[in-house]
């Protein structure tokens, strides 16, 4: 390696970023080494500078929430006549046994764009001038883990970085005190999938996402020892990492590097986190419009914290709300199971994007919402009723961050099964959100293993239609 | 163009390919099957309800007579056509092939096609092992190939601490280090290689593992998450690798331990294994729903550790990739389903004696208990004779409660207990006559429900539906009698006769208080009998609507075609005797630790294909069996009917799939990947081995050393490949980041339970217990903070607290978060690999963690108790110990001035805690070299 990292320190980058240049990102500093050459990846504008991502873990039915298919009520009930099952491939669903289900959910079409959407998400209905739709969206992975690394990851195999990580290499990040890329989850459980779907593969260690704890506290062992002064905590972490950079000279091995960073990033983190997650500074008005209720661990009191984090320069969060996947049995049907959660996220969600505008946040923040894949037009009829997945077809919305306001793009055939105009796959969906963060997603590449490496893999298209 | 093309005789098989010069043909595993897998084998793979043409491209018949026809097969055609309609896979369901990929099918097809099973299916290859250490001839042959030379050999002090570091997961003491220093010769290498293969602490170690792969914990989960006691089971896991129990004596005692003739007591804890599933203890959880859920774990989890399978895909459609039919995977449950445990409860347990005064006690106990059991079921069944048992499949409650069929014959009504419930059991009892009906209400789990185990059964209405007819007809009672009946109106109570529960009496009803610990039986009379004819079908309601849960909470119902007459005990003493001598039985159980074993259930369940994987949805009956396909290697396969014979057949030595999948497993804990890196699918969709010899002969070498753990790692210890360092050159790095080629080993951090194990040794605290039941070490304030059921975590006094972390007490809920924060994986579901991470919290976790506070501070003292001439002998003194070198000059320097900055600041005692605390935070002391 041509230079040490360690020669130059995070502190010496931002100072470099106040005289002029820009917060460098981690592939500047790889590019020293030859590693990777980011600024050729670089757009001449960045219409965003971040992005939250409310991932709904088990993908939420886009058939009860935001498209009404009047065909398919009319045909609720019946097996998908010959005239749309033609051409048609079906992955898990027994075409010729299944039957079509409709939606038991009222829509109401609203704002000046007249988006429809049902009355599970009366706050996001409220708020759909701001948003834009995009209703063609398509998956490939029928199962959930797979699923969610693809959405992440852009393979549906470990061992690709995540998005998350991609944007830190770009784009390094603003926040010095906390992680650049956090990951929030609440709901029943984790994600399926785990850490890689936050993961760096074989990107550098510290572009990783960072997950906060999902119950108690979010950060643990934030308090240094009794009786160890702020003196004596910094010299602690210097010495750790003074030593560390020995070992890391002596043995050649780049773990002992990465490591000086993360204990660098630690101690920041020790004195930035306590007042990040104390929310008691917040007013009640804040606190109402997310519906933070107690203050008790859940999807609001992540998203108040994913405004916090963005506030503070962290260029990624992604939250996870778990426990969507509604195919129809006990506890996990499209009736109160499907009401609780949306009831969960409705007001936090238009909470947090209506937080960001009045902020001044919004525009320049790009917000994601949805699953990872859709549920079919076909209902599942266990003990109660449910949809099964579905990759051909779903909905996502997207809004700040230079996306088009109160647009819809893409659109379905009348039983929403697939779509007829307007589709967009996950790596379309990847090309396009790098592109507002100000990134070419066929020259943001990593070599390894002999091969450039890039999110979007050798697909994506960057959808204009939806960008301001 | 027509799908004629697909047929093709099958005369070309195993015909000479033709060779294209210069060029070796592609292979079908290496080369084409992993893109048929990759595109193809959803729509045209094993599953018969998602094949779509009726094509299957998976298997030789299927897809060989497609491909033999060259470059002019449909199957190029599809995958190169233009025309969105014709092309495949189709375009909205990917991209398709690349060019790269359809050459390579072209050359395949143009060699000849040939064909092979699946790798990890096929026999083991027996390599030659010419060698002077095999391992080494292998892995050097393939280093060879790439032009690459293996790294040097890791310096003494480097390859010792690594030896125990992977084998007893903690550094060499300062004498264990200091006699290989003196004397680092091979044959004092292996001279410690056998005697930590044998050492309890390497038992404790690899028990980690395999309590991973078991998903142990020591509660059961969800959202109550109450403590169970199964630690018997992790303590067996430990005696039984520290003793080096042969691998298929291990499998075959945890897999059917209690099957096996003249089970020992160890051997029916072993089974524990798969009681490690979870039991959902909250209100209104069902019971059936939960135990078919853990059914499933066992099967997925045995998949995955035996046959590197994901057999789990196969629960609710037949494996897309893989060949595991559906009705394959109900086989394998139905070996599984036959067990006596529940989904809501922990039952069977055994008691587990620790000395031979215990173990008499127990066996004493034990078999009064049987006694008492048995005479309290004759006494029940005499006090019924003239009856027949009546115990419908049908059995439900209004209102949530969820009537569990017994063997015996009655119901025990567990989950939701509501204010109001009527049960209604209904099925053709078959022909002949029924005049009067027997309702046993029992005190083992009853008779009621309410606070104080009372019941009030308001009305029993009896009906017949006649087979063909429409409605249902009531049959008139006319009489009822019972042994007992409460009257407790001298207290301002009141009387329930069972007089009360005929159909229309205007009377209260029938009510036991306060005669709880007594069976009861109440029998009611048909106005006349009545002929039941095949086919038609009785119906019995139960309302029970005086509220408050006067329900009944255990009960059996009998029928008799002939009024046996009032004239006799319907409860004789006898059997009130009986059930009085069982109680006291039971409550004289010696105080001994219960663990939670696996038992087969006395009455044999049915196991039907669920529908979808829905449990609520059963279909055709499924018989006990493995899969077809992981089956070839028997030559005449006889039938494998119950956990016994499973396990047999994974120990097979013909089976050498379950062989590569464990050696896989143990080389991947010491080089840090396996030979095959997806180490839980040896499927299709697996990775592929780096070094298919290697893996054989390892796997070789497990099957003829009598399945001897000790023998294997023995093996891949001595070898060079695990000798060399972990020394990293840049360009060794960039070619080969994940080391699939071994030319070298890996520096890994060490796990969550190594580093505070390794605290504990560097403090001098260690507490060696072997054993026993798990221990609180402290943790962080906010743990608990808003979990549903708030953990009491009240820390472990005295040397307690510094049990190795093996004893640490796992909660399902809420982990040990030290451990969690470094990748121990939650105990929900099996995990055969930890993925290691790294995140600032990590760090934030060694530096300010109140436990490795608590043991900074400890070493610290004894730092500061160290004989030492100066501060800097001491610091010299204290990194030997920590981690058995001494510092170079510029580590001293720094360390004594960080020593010097806290003293000045703090004093003596404070400036040896800060130089501990430094020491446990370095990479070298948190990394195995």
């Amino acid at each position: 390696m041509s230079e040490p990292l360690h020669h130059l320190s995070r502190r010496s980058i931002l100072r470099a970023g106040a005289s002029g240049i820009g917060a460098l990102a981690l592939g500047d500093l790889l590019a020293r080494d030859g590693l990777a050459d980011v600024q050729r990846a670089r757009l001449p504008v960045a219409k965003a500078k971040r992005v939250i991502w409310l991932f709904m873990a088990g993908a939420p039915s886009q058939l009860e929430l935001f498209e009404p298919k009047e065909t398919l009520q009319r045909l609720d009930g019946q097996p998908l006549p010959p005239s749309l099952s033609a051409g048609k491939r079906f992955a898990f669903i027994d075409g010729e046994r299944a039957k079509l289900l409709g939606t038991k959910r009222t829509f109401t079409r609203h704002g000046e764009c007249g988006a429809p959407v049902s009355e599970l998400l009366p706050n996001i209905a409220g708020i759909v001038d701001k948003l834009c739709f995009l209703r063609g969206m398509q998956a490939k992975e029928i199962n959930h883990g797979p699923a969610k690394l693809f959405m992440n990851t852009g393979s549906g195999q470990f061992g690709r970085p995540s998005m998350g990580a991609w944007s830190l290499y770009g784009l390094g990040s603003e926040a010095e005190d906390l992680p650049g890329f956090v990951v929030l989850r609440s709901g029943g459980r984790g994600p399926r999938g785990g850490a890689p779907l936050w993961g760096n593969a074989f990107l550098p260690t510290n572009v990783a996402g960072t997950p906060f704890r999902a119950q108690g506290d979010p950060v643990l062992d934030l308090a240094s020892p009794e009786g160890v002064g702020a003196d004596e905590q910094s010299d602690f972490f210097a010495a750790v990492g003074d030593l560390d950079r020995i070992a890391a000279d002596r043995t050649g091995d780049p773990a002992f590097r990465d490591r000086v960073k993360t204990y660098e990033l630690a101690h920041r983190m020790q004195t930035s986190t306590p007042d990040l997650i104390d929310l008691s500074g917040e007013t009640q008005e804040t606190r109402e419009l997310y519906g933070l209720g107690d203050g008790r661990p859940s999807f609001a009191r992540n998203c108040l914290l994913a405004r916090r984090l963005v506030e503070r320069g962290t260029r990624f969060v992604q939250l996870y709300h778990t426990d969507w996947d509604h195919h129809g049995d006990p506890g996990n049907h499209l009736g109160e199971p499907l009401e609780r959660r949306c009831k969960e996220v409705d007001r936090a969600t238009a909470g947090l994007i209506l937080d960001l505008e009045r902020r001044g946040l919004l525009e320049d923040t790009l917000v994601v919402w949805g699953g990872e894949f859709g549920r079919t037009p076909l209902g599942e009829v266990r003990d109660f009723v449910g949809r099964d997945h579905h990759v051909s077809a779903f909905t996502l919305f997207m809004a700040g961050g230079g996306i088009k306001p109160g647009h819809s793009y893409g659109e379905t055939d009348e039983i929403g099964f697939a779509p007829v105009q307007g589709a967009m796959d996950v790596h379309d969906l990847h090309a396009t959100i790098l592109h507002q963060l100000g990134l070419d997603h066929e020259k943001l590449t990593f070599r390894f293993q002999g091969r450039d490496y890039r999110l979007t893999d050798v697909h994506g298209r960057v959808i204009r239609d939806v960008l301001r | 163009m027509s799908l004629q093309l697909l047929l093709i005789g099958t005369s070309l098989l195993g015909a000479q390919a033709p060779q294209v010069p210069g060029e070796a043909p592609p292979g079908w595993s290496e080369d084409v099957r992993p893109i048929l897998a990759e595109h193809c084998f959803e729509c045209h793979g094993p599953d018969p309800e998602t094949r779509a043409a009726r094509l299957r491209l998976d298997t030789e018949d299927g897809l060989v007579r497609s491909a033999r026809d060259g470059a002019e097969s449909e199957l190029l055609y599809r995958v190169t056509s233009t025309d969105d309609f014709d092309r495949m896979p189709p375009p909205e369901h990917s991209a398709g092939l690349t060019a790269g990929e359809v050459e390579v099918l072209r050359r395949w097809m143009t060699a000849g096609a040939l064909w092979e099973p699946h790798w990890a299916y096929a026999p083991l290859s027996e390599p030659a092992a010419d060698a002077a250490h095999p391992i080494d001839g292998f892995v050097q042959a393939r280093l060879e190939e790439e032009g690459l030379s293996a790294a040097p050999l890791a310096a003494p002090r480097d390859l010792i601490r690594r030896l125990h570091l992977d084998l007893t997961g903690m550094p060499p003491s300062p004498e264990d280090l200091a006699s290989f220093l003196e004397d680092p010769s091979e044959v004092a290498y292996a001279a410690r290689v056998d005697e930590l293969l044998a050492s309890t602490a390497f038992g404790e170690h690899w028990a980690r593992h395999w309590l991973d792969v078991a998903r142990y914990a020591d509660s059961h989960g969800f959202t109550i998450d109450g403590g169970r006691t199964i630690w018997p089971w992790r303590d067996w896991v430990v005696h039984a690798i520290a003793t080096d129990l042969p691998f298929d004596q291990f499998t075959m005692d945890q897999l059917a331990g209690d099957l096996t003739p003249g089970a020992t007591r160890a051997q029916r804890i072993a089974t524990g294994f798969h009681r490690n599933t979870q039991v959902n203890q909250e209100g209104g959880a069902k019971d059936e729903e939960n135990r078919v859920h853990a059914v499933i774990d066992r099967v997925a989890t045995t998949g995955a550790v035996w046959l590197g399978a994901t057999v789990g895909c196969a629960q609710c459609h037949t494996h897309k990739f893989d060949p595991i039919t559906q009705a394959e995977f109900f086989g394998l449950y139905a070996l599984f389903n036959t067990t006596a445990d529940s989904g809501v409860s922990s039952g069977p347990t055994m008691l587990v004696p620790r000395t031979a005064e215990e173990a008499s006690k127990a066996l004493a106990w034990e078999a009064g208990w049987t006694d008492a059991d048995a005479a309290w079921r004759a006494a029940w069944d005499a006090a019924g004779a003239g009856w027949r048992v009546w115990q419908p499949r049908r059995a439900t409650g209004s209102n949530g409660p969820e009537l569990r069929a017994e063997p015996d014959g009655s119901y025990r009504v567990v989950g939701q207990s509501p204010i109001y419930s009527t049960y209604v059991l209904e099925d053709a009892p078959g022909a002949g006559p029924l005049a009067a009906l027997r309702l046993e209400v029992l005190p083992d789990g009853g008779p009621g429900r309410s606070g104080n185990r009372n019941f009030v059964l308001q009305e029993i209405r009896v009906e017949r539906l006649a087979a063909g007819a429409e409605d249902w007809s009531p049959l008139p009672l006319t009489a009822a009698r019972a042994d007992f009946e409460q009257d407790t109106s001298a207290d301002g109570g009141h009387h329930y006769p069972v007089a009360g529960a005929l159909p229309g009496s205007g009377l209260r009803g029938w009510a036991i208080k306060p005669e709880f610990d007594a069976p009861h039986a109440a029998e009611f009379l048909l106005a006349e009998p009545v002929e039941f004819a095949e086919g038609d079908r009785l119906r019995v309601l139960l309302q029970q609507e005086h509220g408050a849960r006067h329900t009944l909470g255990r009960f059996r119902m009998l029928l008799a075609g002939e009024d046996p007459g009032a004239d006799r005990d319907l409860v004789p003493a006898a059997w009130k005797e009986a059930w009085t001598a069982r109680r006291a039985q039971a409550r004289r159980r010696p105080g001994l630790p219960m663990t939670m074993v696996m038992e087969e259930r006395e009455v044999p369940r049915e196991t039907r294909r669920f529908h979808r994987g829905s449990f609520l949805d059963p279909r055709e009956p499924v018989a006990p069996g493995v899969p077809a396909a992981l089956d070839r290697f028997r030559a005449e396969p006889g039938p494998v009917t119950d956990r016994l014979d499973l396990a047999r057949w994974l120990m097979d030595p013909g089976n050498a799939l379950v062989q590569r999948v464990t050696v896989n497993r143990w080389w991947q804990q010491l080089m840090g990947a396996g030979l095959v890196a997806t180490e839980n699918d040896f499927g299709l969709r697996g990775a592929r081995p780096s070094h298919p010899e290697l893996l054989d002969w390892l796997a070789a070498e497990l099957r003829d050393s009598g399945y001897s753990r000790r023998h294997v790692l023995r093996q891949i210890l001595l070898s060079r490949t695990y000798r060399q360092t972990a020394l990293t050159d840049a360009a060794l790095l960039e070619r080969d980041p994940d080391n699939a080629l071994l030319a070298r080993q890996t520096r890994r951090r060490l796990s969550g339970e190594q580093l505070r194990d390794s605290m504990l040794l560097a403090a001098g605290v260690l507490d060696p217990k072997v054993g026993g039941p798990p221990v609180q070490p402290p943790q962080p304030e906010g743990v608990y903070a808003f979990t549903q059921n708030r953990k009491n975590w009240k820390p472990s006094e005295g040397s307690a607290r510094h049990r190795r972390s093996l004893y640490t007490r796992i909660w399902r809920s809420a982990a040990f978060p030290f451990f969690t924060t470094f990748d121990t994986p939650a105990a929900n579901v099996t995990c055969t690999r930890r993925v290691p991470s790294r995140s600032p919290l990590q760090a934030l976790a060694l530096a300010n963690d109140p436990l490795v506070v608590e043991l900074a501070a400890a070493f610290g003292a004894r730092i500061g108790a160290l004989e030492a001439a100066s501060d800097d002998a001491r610091i010299d003194a204290a990194f030997q110990l920590a981690l058995g070198r001494p510092p170079a000059d510029a580590e001293r320097e720094r360390l004594a001035s960080h020593v010097r900055s806290v003293r000045e600041a703090r004093g003596e005692e404070a400036a040896w805690f800060a130089l501990a605390r430094v020491l446990f935070n370095l990479g070298e002391f948190t990394h195995r070299p």
